[in-house]
């Protein structure tokens, strides 16, 4: 059944049935993508999917559900459903966008992306895998290697005259080398996220994969206590990332989040500036409007460590008296309208990367966290985290240390900045926002080496 | 859900550029989902799931394509698409063989369809669990509790003339506690899941499973930070067993070891583990969260012994990386949904029990950590080295618990892990949990009785 027509007999069948308000939420991307080992294609994906999500007013409450079959039938189970969970919720009503607001006009798609065929694609994909297995003896194999672009497009239509429709797209590569020396086995990962595919370098992407690998290898143990540490971008990504939740307003009013009663008082070293930028020309959040239909902006969230506002929705903005800063994303038409931010990063500084260890008279880096979604308390903001990384004496990176933990709590972490990199650089894997940060010098964290 | 006579052609439409084997998936599925927080119903969703999965192997390629257009049209060019990327010829065409219907013996009975069942019902549940929470302490700050119920109903056929249809129901509640007491927070969890209808969760004892996530919470609150450093570590039963999952499961999984990317691969007849370790994958116990009738190639489930008496026996197959192994499957093929291929997969993994009963093991541990509730972890499959929080915690002091601990992660290497296990208990128990991997998030089992592993590293923040 088509869009258009599935729409409005919605509208029609819902007002009909006591919804006043009706939204209708879509949502379709096409995917393509292949992974190569030993020169063969060993997966292909190609796909196109896509549903859609109703929000209706029923008695001021707000029922939700979302169908991926859009027949006839389909507009009976989603008016149906949303009204029995409209009858049961209890929270604080939510309502519907009226429209009539100014929206940027920024475009975020990329056509020349989508005339890329799938053989330039694959051969770039091989030529990557190539290049890993000839760049260093101790290469063992590719771990994997993938090549993968989506192009996905949302519409948003309501009752009281809102339509508002926006596109997206970029490719994405991922490689991991993994590299042998005697019984030890170590990877290292490349990961490009771009819409420009001609600005990948397949040498680059090879060399960065293997050196990664390359530098864990022949790890030594350190005593375990607390250091100077410096947490590389990506790794410092990841981090906020888990903690980002904090930082909106639906946290702060359920008692869910430290920074609750803040707003005005400094939070962090005077180094660290959080910015939201939804305009972001390489950025996967980057759109004009949220999932509520209001328009979104630029917002800074912390100014030389000063909490200037939360994250909001429309519902959140009414219960503290403000206006929603454009933050009301669902994950997708699945999910109920939550506080989410989009492209959110700590403002680069000066000091390159080398300059910030270079400092340091005994130290460590950290390259890599893993165990986010279990080793972080997100409200208490402690964490104890396995890490990778290396050792740093007098100003210079010794090696690889053995596997280590790190714990300490976030917000300690944030107030420990002593230095902010320039090396900006976003994380590609979080499901939370789209989040990015420079490498940073930080005070002291406890470490723990294996 | 389609019929026949369609399935055949996308079958043949699958094949017509030289691949040896074509798949068809559909599935169609009902979730909801429930949230009460604070006291409030907060979130109630419900929705449908439909799509179409199509795979095509030719050799060691294989190709995969999915959408949600289900007519005749979409579904024949989504066939093609994927036959498209297949390279090469192939001397002799593949045919597709008549599709005869297999029956699908259902292992795992149910009595309530969750979509069967007033949302009020439901609703009863959710409130009384947040009162035994909020009643347990007065440090109890909140409690959220989440229903999850889904009706997936699955069509599987392929070219080798497999046509068999299966309906899986799956409802959990998770139970979350958190406490606090001003400047501090601290949460317990208990989720308790099942492949059963809503009889699973009417009947669940929740003066048990909530009252044990208020009680972390408030233990928790009241904690010292772990030490780090080298420990004897005993870990309980149930939801312990994730370590293991973690550690060892995933190196056993096919997709692992056909590219000898597992520290496990070739080993087969060697001792990788403990003499005190049997180490088990069995879809087949009834209604158990990680169960299925047939996995999501259409293979029959099975109980696969991994590991005995320290002795590799075998992996997890599924049919493509059995492929590489020239191996069969295990009916270890899993995937979350119709946008995931399927590949090799647990579903309820276990250490078989031990002779030690849990009060022998604690009293012959003279200072280490006893992990009574371990959290989520992750583990590197290249390199087996593996993380995972404890999520409640005690200091073991001369053979006695001592004083709870917060903030504690284990790290170490999967496979010398097992080989350090020098106790294990008899008091087996299973643990609900989601599964991340490469072809989406499922539910598995994981499970052990309590054990006891001579040495890992603990990562705390105190030296």
């Amino acid at each position: 059944m088509e869009l258009v027509k599935f729409r409005d007999q919605l509208f029609i069948e819902g007002e009909k049935l006591g919804f006043s308000d009706i939204e209708l939420y879509y949502e379709k991307s096409s995917n393509f993508s292949c992974q190569i080992f030993k020169g063969e294609i060993d997966g292909y994906e190609s796909s196109t999917v896509g549903g859609v999500s109703v929000r209706g007013l029923y008695n001021g409450k707000m029922g939700y559900a979302y169908t991926e079959k859009l027949d006839e039938d389909s507009i009976k189970f989603l008016l149906e459903n949303a009204k029995e969970n409209a009858q049961l919720i209890e929270d604080d009503p939510e309502e519907l966008f009226a429209g009539n607001a100014k929206y940027e006009e920024v475009n975020f798609f990329s056509p020349a992306l989508t005339e890329v065929s799938a053989e330039d694609k694959i051969a770039f994909l091989k030529d990557v895998e190539k290049k890993v297995l000839a760049y260093d003896p101790r290469v063992d194999q590719v771990d994997f290697a993938v090549i993968q672009d989506e192009s996905s497009e949302k519409a948003l239509f309501n009752n009281k005259g809102l339509a508002l429709s926006d596109q997206n797209n970029f490719l994405f590569v991922a490689v991991s080398a993994l590299v042998k020396e005697g019984e030890e086995i170590k990877n290292g990962m490349c990961i490009k996220l771009t819409k420009d595919f001609t600005s990948l370098n397949a040498d680059e992407i090879a060399k960065t994969a293997v050196e990664e690998a390359l530098s864990y290898l022949g790890g030594k143990t350190y005593p375990n206590k607390k250091y100077p540490v410096i947490l590389k971008n990506t790794a410092v990504a990841s981090l906020l990332a888990v903690f980002a939740p904090s930082f909106s307003a639906e946290a702060v009013q359920k008692g869910q989040s430290l920074l609750k009663g803040k707003l005005g008082e400094t939070i962090a070293s005077d180094k660290v500036t959080l910015l939201d930028d939804p305009f972001l020309p390489e950025g996967i959040k980057s759109s004009t409007f949220d999932s509520e239909g209001v328009p979104t902006k630029k917002l800074t969230v912390v100014e030389n460590g000063k909490l200037n506002s939360y994250f909001y929705n429309l519902k959140t903005a009414k219960k503290d008296g403000v206006e929603s800063t454009g933050h009301g994303y669902k994950s997708s038409y699945k999910g109920t309208v939550g506080v989410t931010p989009s492209n959110f990063y700590i403002e680069p500084a000066e000091s390159s990367y080398e300059q910030l260890y270079s400092s340091l008279e005994e130290g460590i880096i950290i390259t890599e966290l893993a165990g986010l979604h279990s080793g972080a308390n997100q409200i208490s903001g402690d964490f104890s985290l396995m890490a990778y990384g290396y050792y740093v004496k007098e100003g210079k990176i010794e090696g690889a240390t053995n596997l280590m933990t790190i714990a300490g709590n976030f917000f300690e972490v944030l107030r420990d900045v002593e230095e902010v990199g320039s090396d900006l650089k976003f994380s590609p894997m979080g499901g939370y926002g789209y989040i990015g940060s420079p490498s940073l010098k930080i005070k002291s964290i406890a470490v723990t080496v294996d | 859900m389609l019929n026949k006579s369609l399935i055949e052609d996308v079958l043949a439409a699958a094949l017509t550029t030289g691949g040896d084997f074509s798949e068809v998936f559909v599935e169609d599925r009902f979730n909801n989902s429930m949230i009460l927080q604070g006291g409030r119903l907060e979130k109630s969703v419900s929705g449908r799931d439909f799509g179409v999965g199509i795979r095509v192997f030719k050799g060691l390629q294989s190709v995969y394509a999915y959408t949600n257009d289900f007519s005749r049209d979409g579904l024949l060019k989504a066939a093609k698409t994927a036959a498209q990327a297949i390279q090469g010829t192939n001397a002799q065409e593949t045919v597709v063989l008549p599709l005869e219907k297999e029956i699908v013996h259902n292992l795992h009975p149910t009595e309530l369809m969750p979509n069967s069942v007033e949302k009020t019902r439901k609703l009863q549940v959710l409130r009384k669990a947040n009162e035994i929470i909020t009643n347990y302490d007065p440090a109890i700050a909140q409690a959220i509790i989440r229903l999850v119920d889904e009706e997936q109903n699955v069509l599987i056929a392929n070219s080798e003339g497999k046509f068999v249809e299966d309906k899986r129901v799956h409802s959990r509640l998770a139970l979350q506690a958190v406490a606090s007491n001003g400047s501090d927070m601290q949460t317990g969890f208990y989720g308790p899941g099942a492949l059963q209808g809503f009889e699973f969760i009417e009947n669940l004892d929740l003066n048990h499973y909530a009252k044990e996530a208020a009680r972390i919470a408030v233990t928790m609150l009241n904690a010292d930070f772990a030490p780090s450093g080298k420990f004897p570590v005993v870990i309980d039963n149930e939801f312990g067993g994730v370590i293991f999952h973690e550690a060892c499961g995933h190196g056993l999984e096919a997709a692992a070891v056909a590219k000898n990317n597992s520290v496990f691969a070739n080993k087969v007849g060697q001792k990788v583990a403990s003499d005190l370790v049997t180490y088990i994958d069995d879809g087949t116990i009834q209604n158990e969260w990680g169960s299925i009738n047939i996995d999501d190639e259409g293979e029959k489930a099975r109980k696969n012994v991994l590991i005995e008496n320290g002795i590799l026996k075998g992996y997890m197959i599924d049919k493509f990386n059995g492929r590489r192994m020239g191996e069969e499957s295990t009916g270890s093929g899993r995937r979350e949904s119709y946008r995931f291929a399927p590949t090799s997969r647990m579903t309820n993994t276990y250490i078989a029990p031990g002779k030690s009963s849990p009060e022998e093991i604690i009293a012959n541990t003279e200072h280490g950590i006893y992990a009574k509730y371990m959290g989520g972890g992750s583990v590197n499959p290249a390199t087996g080295d593996y993380n995972f929080a404890i999520n409640e915690a005690y200091l073991v002091k001369n053979g006695k618990i001592d004083k709870p601990l917060r903030g504690a992660t284990l790290i170490g290497n999967g496979a010398k892990t097992i080989q350090l296990i020098d106790m294990v208990g008899n008091n087996l128990g299973h643990g609900a949990g989601m599964c991340g991997a490469s072809s989406g998030s499922i539910p598995v089992n994981v499970g052990q009785p309590m054990i006891r592993v001579s040495e890992i590293t603990v990562g705390g923040r105190e030296a």
